[in-house]
């Protein structure tokens, strides 16, 4: 150990396996005793090749691959580049699936933000709130699995308006889903923000001020915990969100717990906007016509995932696949703010202040899947599609 | 202030350092400037202009292809091309994107770090996978390519296909 007196430096490393989460990533924290004085990270360890993937496939394939960029914010993905593909062909999806692809994405943040509710008081040494955030957690994974077929990827969307349409029953379970989920929130509310020994581990830790937030480029829950109002689905509605506009959810205080408050009411919030939609869900189409090649030109679509604002950049040479997709995932915003905020915290609260901004790894790592070694088991993209072809037969 | 003005007033904040300015779409302006100029740009827009904030920088090969005459066919000319580095700034619904071009001979433009610390990350990702150099960038260290991946290779570069097709590149006449 190094004492304050001495030159050297005492580094804790993190990682990659399980950095207290479950996805990859390496930090190397410098400490002095227990308190953190320096914090780096290391990315891209499930880098998968997919912007270079997209250029290769056919703009339909793509959204397929595009839906598989995050696990667990995978329709958002899918919807801003269905967006973004409407937008250069000059298509407008139908308002009916404007308000599906709404429906959709809003159920996708209450399971998103249910399950970091779960994980973050799991790093906080909570387990019970885990467990419990977890079991309900499971009533929105079945309304999305009753809706769609699918618990992840629900591939809702295609290039010009939705697939899946929603009947009376299924709008029967989901008012009573969100009657359930809402009672369960408020109880959690109530326990993030009384809970004495929590609070122990959320207040005041992880503290970010609205300048530090601006300049840093903070977005999403995080940016919004600290006062910034900054929300996509406001700033620059899309799909469905001009008919169903939402409400900005935003704290001052900047610490954990702000974060914790700023998500559970961004619940409440999403509550409200699933049955206003079921209510008021506009007739019609499901989907536009598409034609097969896209118009040259380039454009940027730009939507609020769970963890803030999602980009996709497309540039199109008018054939059948893309020239670039460019996409910029929230949590690489976020990572500067963790690392500047960590500094001065025990090194206890480093998983906490970590799961603080709800990382998702395999949203940052996309890009390139060559192995730099011959491996004889290497699978061709013919060989691995007629290899999937033949296996669900 | 509406859409319109923010597009205006982004316009007008850059207008002595614009080489030109189009409008692709209703909520978006691209400007394109030197790449000597991004520092002053960058400085203009975030500090003195306070004019929204930094979403990404995309770079994006844009290579040049030879046709042939009776097939059709588009090939690369291997050494001769462009990257493109776009500056995505955001406020409200309005994206103004700031353009410059570097020639694969000399890829380089000076670091808005200084300016946005967070913009590190872009531009490591930049540097990395399109072999933008970013004078003065304070790390330049692996982001997300592996310590094994061999220097000078770009994998979104159009030219890249697989490691295992890598060879010196002969020299090609650009245009």
């Amino acid at each position: 150990m190094t004492s304050p007196m001495s030159p050297e430096k005492f580094i804790v490393p993190i990682g990659p396996q399980h950095p207290a989460l479950k996805e990859p990533g390496h930090f190397e924290f410098t400490v002095n005793g227990e308190i953190v004085t320096n914090a780096s990270a290391r990315l891209g360890f499930v880098h998968r090749g997919m912007e270079k993937g997209a250029e290769n496939r056919t703009w339909v394939q793509d959204l397929y691959l595009m839906e598989r960029v995050c696990g667990i914010c995978s329709h958002v993905h899918a919807m801003a580049f269905a967006i973004g593909v409407e937008q250069l062909a000059k298509v407008q999806a139908p308002p009916r699936a404007q308000a599906i692809r709404v429906l959709i994405a809003e159920l996708e943040r209450i399971h998103s933000h249910l399950l970091w509710l779960g994980v973050a008081a799991h790093e906080g040494g909570f387990d019970t709130l885990f467990m419990y955030s977890w079991r309900d957690r499971e009533t929105v994974m079945d309304l999305l699995e009753t809706i769609s077929g699918n618990r992840v990827n629900y591939s809702a969307n295609v290039i010009g308006g939705v697939k899946i349409d929603i009947n009376d029953a299924q709008k029967d379970a989901l008012h009573k889903g969100m009657d359930f989920l809402e009672e369960r929130t408020r109880h959690y509310y109530k326990v993030v923000t009384e809970d004495e020994t929590f609070l122990g581990r959320t207040r005041n830790v992880g503290k970010m001020t609205f300048e530090q937030a601006e300049f840093l480029g903070a977005i999403g829950p995080t940016g919004r915990a600290s006062g910034l109002q900054r929300d996509v689905r406001v700033d620059s509605p899309y799909a469905g969100y001009p008919q169903f506009p939402v409400k900005v959810v935003t704290a001052t205080a900047g610490d954990l717990e702000a974060r914790f408050v700023v998500r559970i009411e961004e619940l409440y919030e999403s509550y409200r906007l699933v049955r206003e939609i079921i209510d008021n869900i506009p007739a019609g189409e499901l989907a536009a016509r598409v034609p097969r090649r896209i118009p040259e030109g380039e454009t940027i679509s730009r939507v609020e995932a769970p963890r803030g604002e999602l980009l996709y950049f497309l540039k199109s040479n008018g054939s059948d696949k893309p020239e670039r997709v460019k996409v910029r995932t929230p949590s690489l915003c976020n990572w500067a703010s963790v690392l500047v905020t960590a500094v001065g915290h025990k090194l206890a609260d480093m998983p906490m202040i970590l799961a603080g901004i709800d990382p998702c790894f395999s949203c940052n790592d996309r890009v390139v899947t060559v192995t730099d070694h011959s491996n004889s088991n290497q699978m061709s993209w013919e060989a691995l599609r007629q290899y999937g072809i033949e296996f669900y037969k | 202030m509406g859409l319109e003005d923010d597009l205006k007033l982004a316009e007008s904040l850059l207008e002595k350092i614009t080489i030109s300015t189009s409008r692709p779409e209703e909520n978006r302006v691209d400007i394109v400037i030197e790449a000597a100029s991004i520092k002053t740009a960058a400085k203009i827009l975030l500090r003195d202009g306070n004019w929204g904030y930094l979403s990404a920088i995309t770079a994006m090969d844009s290579p040049e292809y030879s046709i042939d005459e009776t097939t059709k066919e588009k090939k690369l000319i291997p050494g001769c091309g462009n990257v493109e580095v776009l500056y995505h700034f955001c406020r409200g619904a309005a994206v103004a994107t700031v353009r410059v071009s570097l020639p694969y001979a000399d890829p380089s433009i000076d670091t808005i770090c200084d300016i946005l610390s967070s913009a590190t990350l872009y531009e490591r990702e930049a540097a990395e996978l399109l072999g933008v150099v970013f004078r003065g960038t304070p790390n330049t260290d692996r982001l997300i390519l592996p310590e094994s991946w061999p220097d000078g290779v770009y994998p979104l570069r159009k030219a890249f296909t697989s490691l295992k097709d890598i060879q010196t590149p002969e020299e090609g006449v650009c245009s």
